[in-house]
């Protein structure tokens, strides 16, 4: 947050903070210099993309006209085979253990290629059944999320371009397989910044076994500045790292050591002119909002018997049924962006990753807190502005893998992701693979389609929203992405 | 003229070599007597760079700003030079000492200190892209602080640059037997680890040709940042669309790097690894450190269709960028087999080209981004580009003059001999800039220039910078009396909040110190890819992914929270508290003074007294004494002053 112009004797505001300071000093300098000063500083927030010069996190109006406000972004951390939950090939199943025809893999490369990559057609054993008044494809595996078909698009036909998960995590959230791009909620914030006034803008929630692979740089403002960086949050415990005072420090003396530091800033502000100096005041007012409002955020004790249901949440273990809610709860809270890994999607057969019962499970962790969101976004109209993105950074080849159990391997050609609210159609299918599952046979829909899509669903176009850097204006998409018309409602 | 299907059209001013421009009028290279600092010392010193700055400031019709006091100049140059606060007694002495030259020898004494190193190298070790673990999935720790010592070293024996370079690039390549006297015989190896800072794949199922290619990309992509500050990279997947590198010479360029043996993609352990000799006192764990080795037959290098290695296509050998002037030093002493023209280049002959006569882009790229750390930005904003695309110099005939006083100085700066002066010395540019006036300008904003210059490009005043990461906690440890201040050694674990190594794939541990390492400089903090040091990366530390020529300085909520909360900075506050009541045990009053001296290395003045005093009552009515000064000290560390060079 800076101040229009920081000239300690031309400005009539500054001139006033200095008499108010050595006037009230000794009391505390009361929140009406500090509240004229942070006015001086929203005035100065323009709508476009943040600049250097103005607080990076003031909510700004998109150019185009929005579908969406906000993002909840679930994150399928391994994988997630398409072929067991939403792409139902009865072909394959048909063709279950024959040899993939050659014309499909010749002089293509996957992971494991040296090693457990197979080439035989492995069919499904997941029952599916068709859903709701759309007549969706699910399998037994998703009985909740086969009730919300009707207000779901999938995509049957995503493609990507890395086959390793790494990588692939970072392409899709950043549009590049090389470090260093800012991610897509970096680039959501930067374009529009956020209506949260005690919380971060961008927020990351985790469940399942262990972290998503790549860590901090899926969340990363890469050389956006780190304002934009997802802040991470968790359901349990500190929700944000640092969010509780030291120990022996009570709320009460945390305030008066907040309103001094506040003074004396405010005194080097009127020495020295420097508007910094006012951002990192309002930095700190933040910070102490932020203390009682992310626990706030995280004390479910408020939510209805029935709501906590719903979500199948039982209290107080994390999980990604409460990472859900707490979903729902950021959207309500203003932040623009939040984004949920669930682990571990990655069925290659082995142990704790068998298409058996480790899958099962895991679709049981996911299954109603997914649907629950869905659902309850709806029913509190918050739905029409948010829009729910669910998928992993690639699916699932259509020939099995042999380790101790076959499993299927890494698939980067086609597979299904699925989009709620936000100006989304709901109760559609875009896409449709050829009969084995491997390639789109129609409207292949790529990473980069995929994100100039969000952004105009938000309001913003892919080609206009840059960054300078290094000498050239870089873009989400860098020099691909065509909208996806039929994903626009 | 460079011929493009356009037709002919200018070359870009800075891939034309620099030549030392003339001084302005009445102005002379300084001699010693005319530096002699006066109580104003100020812009009348013809002092080259003041002369270049003073020219456009005269020309725009603006005046200098004053000098700032002494006792901001002092914490700017300690923190600057050495990333440390000034100690109490060392205000006091430079406050008293009214000669002429007390600032000359403060100068002198912070160069020499064995923590300039420790400043300097780390921004060397952010354009190595430096980091303790392999990166990717897996991020499995890797021994390679040998090398970031070795940098700090570096920079402490002022080793020149064009020997700093030739290093690093190609240590493996160069004739042992011919090394400067005195020195460590692995050291041109250990320099080798400049492009070991790549990250390694150990992910199951890769291609590890895949990912060595990855490696050899960021080699040649780093080297064109830090040493060109070209985007190369924009050619890797077609000719550059606005500097005249063609997709052929980026794979030229490429070759220099695709003959070193394979890094460990894919397997548990990596390549190329360095046992050094066991350090005094550590017999139990030997140390290593990764380093490059040539393979004893290159490999070939084709060009990548639209940049993917899957589709390999003409072949090319190593050779440099044909639109870079440059020449090659005389190679024939330097390989077997020189001398032939025939004889296909190395790394070693891409390293000497890179320091070597009229070749226009590095000299002005180092000497730009030393300007940019102490103005806050580069004399060529784009310090990564100095491109077409990039911002023209805001001050070119300086920007000139300094490349080419640190190719072949003649300058002296105050308290230097003409007869030391040596090729490719970092710290003799340091004196020339840290003895100027236009250094010395006080920070303060001036009304009258927020129209006409807001961004400071002009150069009419200094411009208060936000600490680095590591220097923000590094003040906090010194002002608080814990700081160890151990120079070098493994990299080490200080307290961090719960909760963050599960970020990442792998569960990592971090168990804290509890010895002296749990109060070193946050430079030596053990640095992991995926799952980061919290209060390092919420200040801006670079992550070790790429190349880090310039820092974002941002200013979040996050490190309000970081600065209040954080166990480690909680810690500080509170030794800072005892170190109060120890030192001052009587007078409230000197108890405070003592804390702004440790901290802002001034008195407090009667405002901000009162505002402390008034805190200290409100505390002391329910606390202990201890718990009151803690108070103060949490205040006083969490002040903008304190983390901001003024």
């Amino acid at each position: 947050m800076n101040l229009p112009a920081p000239a300690p004797d031309s400005n009539p505001l500054l001139s006033q903070t200095r008499r108010q300071f050595f006037g009230r000093c000794g009391l505390g300098l009361g929140s009406i210099a500090l509240g004229s000063l942070l006015q001086g500083a929203h005035a100065t927030a323009s709508a476009g993309p943040a600049d250097a010069f103005a607080n990076p996190m003031a909510a700004r109006r998109p150019r185009l006209a929005a579908r969406a406000k906000n993002v909840i972004y679930l994150f399928m951390a391994g994988g997630p085979s398409q072929l067991e939950l939403f792409d139902y090939k009865p072909r394959l199943v048909e063709l279950n253990g024959q040899p993939i025809p050659a014309s499909y893999i010749e002089g293509k490369r996957f992971a494991f290629m040296d090693s457990s990559h197979g080439t035989k057609l492995l069919g499904t054993r997941r029952r599916f059944q068709r859903h709701g008044q759309c007549g969706r494809w699910v399998s037994e595996m998703f009985p909740h999320t086969a009730g919300i078909v009707d207000d779901v698009t999938f995509v049957t036909t995503c493609a990507t371009n890395l086959f390793n998960h790494a990588p692939a995590k970072l392409f899709m959230n950043t549009g590049s397989g090389q470090f260093g791009r800012p991610s897509m909620g970096a680039w959501v914030t930067y374009g529009l910044g956020s209506e949260a006034e005690d919380l971060p803008g961008f927020v990351v929630l985790q469940s399942g076994p262990r972290g998503p692979r790549g860590g901090a740089v899926n969340w990363g403002s890469g050389f956006l500045p780190t304002s934009f960086q997802g802040v991470p949050l968790r359901g349990t415990g500190q929700p944000i790292l640092n969010i509780a005072s030291p120990a022996g420090v009570s709320a009460a003396r945390q305030r008066s050591a907040l309103d001094a530091i506040r003074d004396l800033n405010l005194h080097r502000l009127v020495e020295t002119g420097d508007p910094e100096i006012a951002t990192r005041i309002a930095a700190y007012e933040m910070a102490y909002r932020m203390q009682s409002s992310a626990p706030e955020l995280i004390d479910l004790s408020g939510e209805s018997e029935a709501t906590l249901r719903l979500y199948g949440v039982e209290r107080p273990r994390p999980s990604f049924a409460r990472n859900c809610l707490l979903a729902r709860r950021l959207i309500e809270r203003g932040v623009r962006f939040v984004q949920l890994y669930h682990t571990n999607w990655d069925s290659h057969g082995g142990p704790g990753e068998n298409l058996q019962g480790d899958f099962e499970k895991i679709c049981r962790e996911v299954d109603q807190g997914q649907a629950a969101l869905v659902h309850d976004l709806k029913a509190r109209g918050l739905l029409d502005d948010t829009l729910v993105i669910w998928g992993g950074e690639f699916g699932r080849t259509p020939m099995g893998e042999n380790r101790d159990t076959t499993g299927r391997n890494h698939h980067i050609d086609a597979f299904t992701m699925w989009f709620a609210g936000g100006g989304v159609p709901a109760g559609t299918l875009i896409g449709e693979t050829d009969e084995l599952g491997f390639r789109p046979a129609v409207d292949r829909c790529h990473v980069h389609d995929l994100h100039a899509t969000l952004l105009h669903l938000l309001g913003l176009d892919h080609e206009k929203l840059t960054f300078r850097f290094q000498g050239r204006d870089f873009r989400f998409t860098d020099v691909h992405g065509d909208l996806i018309r039929k994903l626009i409602a | 003229m460079v011929r493009t299907n356009q037709g002919p059209r200018p070359i870009h001013w800075a891939f034309v070599a620099p030549r030392r421009p003339p001084l302005p009028e009445k102005t002379k290279p300084l001699t010693r007597s005319e530096l002699e600092p006066s109580p104003a010392r100020n812009h009348q010193a013809f002092h080259p760079i003041d002369a270049l700055v003073l020219e456009r400031l005269k020309h725009e019709g603006v005046k200098p700003a004053r000098e700032a006091d002494r006792a901001t100049l002092l914490r700017r140059l300690a923190l600057d030079l050495t990333g440390l606060p000034p100690a109490p007694a060392e205000i006091e002495g430079f406050l008293r000492d009214t000669g002429t030259d007390a600032y000359d020898k403060l100068v002198e004494r912070l160069l020499s200190s064995p923590h300039f190193g420790e400043r300097w190298g780390r921004h060397w070790l952010d354009v190595s892209r430096y980091a303790d673990s392999n990166g990717y999935s897996i991020d499995a720790p890797r021994s390679i602080w040998p090398y970031r010592d070795w940098v700090i070293q570096a920079m402490n024996r002022d080793l020149p640059f064009d020997q700093f370079t030739v290093w690093q690039l190609a240590g493996d390549l160069v004739d042992t037997n011919s090394l400067p006297a005195g020195t460590y015989p692995f050291e041109p190896l250990i320099a080798t680890g400049f492009h070991r800072n790549t990250q390694i794949n150990q992910e199951g199922g890769i291609d590890p040709e895949q990912f060595r290619v990855e490696s050899v990309l960021d080699r040649v992509n780093t080297t064109a940042t830090a040493w060109l500050g070209i985007t190369l990279a924009c050619a890797q997947c077609h000719d550059h669309k606005y500097d005249p590198f063609t997709q052929r010479d980026y794979y030229r360029f490429f070759a220099f790097f695709n003959s070193t043996i394979d890094d460990g993609h894919g397997k548990s352990r990596p390549e190329g690894t360095l046992e050094l000799p066991n350090r005094p006192g550590h017999p139990a764990h030997p140390t290593t450190t990764l380093v490059l080795r040539e393979l004893p037959a290159p490999r070939e290098t084709r060009v990548f269709v639209k940049g993917d290695f899957t589709r390999p296509a003409e072949r090319v050998t190593p050779g440099l960028p044909a639109a870079l002037s440059g020449s090659l030093p005389d190679t024939s002493s330097i390989t077997p087999g020189g001398g032939d023209p025939a004889r296909q280049l190395t790394r070693l002959d891409l390293a000497r080209w890179l320091v070597g006569p009229n070749q226009p882009l590095t000299a002005r790229v180092i000497v730009n981004r030393l300007w940019q750390e102490y103005f806050g930005r580069g004399l060529v904003e784009t310090e990564n580009d100095f491109g077409s695309q990039g911002t023209p110099p805001s001050h070119p005939q300086l920007l000139d003059w300094l490349a080419c006083e640190l190719m072949n100085p003649t300058t002296p700066a105050a308290g230097e001999a003409k007869t030391n002066l040596v090729p490719w010395s970092l710290k003799h540019l340091h004196r020339l800039i840290v003895t100027s006036a236009t250094y010395r300008q006080s920070s303060r904003q001036r009304p009258e220039l927020t129209s006409i210059d807001p961004a400071n490009r002009l150069l009419a005043r200094q411009r208060r910078l936000r600490l680095d990461a590591e220097i923000v906690r590094d003040v906090a440890l010194a002002a608080s009396g814990l700081l160890d201040q151990t120079v070098g050694g493994p990299s080490v674990f200080p307290p961090q909040p719960d909760g963050v190594m599960n970020l990442g794939q792998s569960h990592r541990e971090w168990k804290a110190s509890t010895g002296p390492d749990r109060h070193r400089r946050g430079l030596y903090t053990f640095f992991w890819r995926a799952t980061p040091y919290p209060s390092l990366t919420v200040f801006d530390a670079a992550d070790g992914f790429s190349s880090c020529t310039r820092r974002l300085r941002s200013n979040t909520p996050l490190q309000a929270l970081t600065l209040l909360n954080d166990e480690a900075f909680h810690e500080c506050a509170r030794a800072l508290a005892a170190r109060l009541l120890r030192e001052e045990p009587r007078d409230e009053t000197r108890r405070l003074e003592l804390a702004f001296r440790l901290c802002l290395s001034r008195q407090p003045d009667r405002a901000e007294r009162r505002r402390l005093l008034t805190l200290l009552r409100e505390e002391g009515k329910t606390g202990s004494a201890s718990d009151a000064w803690t108070a103060i000290a949490r205040v006083v560390l969490n002040l903008d002053e304190t983390i901001t060079r003024e």
